[in-house]
């Protein structure tokens, strides 16, 4: 088992920033990964996406309520409900790892997202292994992004 | 021309929707929306649309057997891919399975109409 490198972290980085741009025409501020053991920078909703067959782990997409509604308002989905909240971080989380294959390639399988309202469970482990976070800023809100994932073969 | 919407997320099914809608383009009667591969089988057989936008990464029956599936059903469908899944051997492997096009989530909504008049003019 091993962690992934430096520039394996930067494909994440690039699918989040392509996100942005391509959804709201505009760029996000992405931050310089790093890594955390506790005290991930949840927030509101949270998106979960696990991996499977050549890696382990997940990787979150967590924004706060206000970010998401403003996303989307870019949409043009006047429907702002808990449930499309919750639908828009799962959406956002499936884009970035469904994006990041194009790089670690198909024996990365990727679930369907949970949705979650609040810190994921996962994520409150005491014994929990190092894992890197990306903060996005667009606008003037913060989401984070935590990518929890080893490969094992 | 009859395009039923096939995706997991209720905000790119409503997205898909709403892109269509514009009067500017020739128009698209959207027949039905499903949230997954069987929900997709069962609309298909009562509307029978002509054009199909699927996700791949779906609960329950995932886009590349839909695919099949639909295909087995009518070997006329034209079947665009609407997926965020980026490698090479997704997209060959949807393609093998009968489908006419990809399109890479995210997408402009220039994307989504050009990709969907080339599988109008087909």
């Amino acid at each position: 088992m091993s962690d992934l490198s430096e520039k394996d972290i930067e494909i994440f980085i690039e699918a989040i920033g392509g996100y942005f741009k391509q959804i709201t025409h505009e760029a996000a501020s992405i931050g310089v990964a790093y890594l955390a053991q506790n005290a991930f920078p949840m927030n509101d909703f949270t998106g979960l996406i696990k991996v499977s067959a050549d890696y382990t782990g997940a990787l979150y997409f967590s924004a706060p309520s206000a970010m998401l509604r403003h996303l989307l308002t870019v949409m043009k989905e006047t429907d702002q409900s808990e449930e499309n909240l919750l639908d828009a971080v799962g959406e956002i989380a499936n884009t970035i790892s469904g994006n990041a294959r194009k790089y670690f390639g198909e024996n990365m399988v990727i679930s369907t997202p949970e949705k979650i309202i609040g810190i994921p469970a996962d994520l409150n482990r005491s014994e929990k292994n190092y894992a890197y976070v990306i903060i996005i800023k667009w606008k003037h809100y913060s989401a984070s992004l935590v990518v929890d994932i080893k490969r094992i073969r | 021309m009859k395009l039923m919407i096939v995706d997991d997320s209720n905000i790119i099914r409503s997205r898909i929707s709403r892109i269509l809608s514009d009067p500017k383009l020739p128009p698209i009667e959207i027949v039905g929306t499903a949230a997954n591969g069987t929900e997709a089988i069962q609309l298909f057989k009562s509307t029978r649309p002509e054009m199909i936008t699927l996700d791949l990464t779906m609960p329950e029956m995932d886009g590349v057997e839909c695919t099949t599936l639909l295909v087995d059903e009518d070997p006329e469908v034209r079947i665009l891919i609407v997926s965020a899944l980026s490698d090479k051997a997704t997209a060959i492997q949807a393609l093998k399975n009968g489908a006419s096009g990809f399109l890479y989530k995210p997408f402009t909504d220039e994307e989504l109409v050009n990709a969907l008049l080339e599988l109008i003019k087909e």
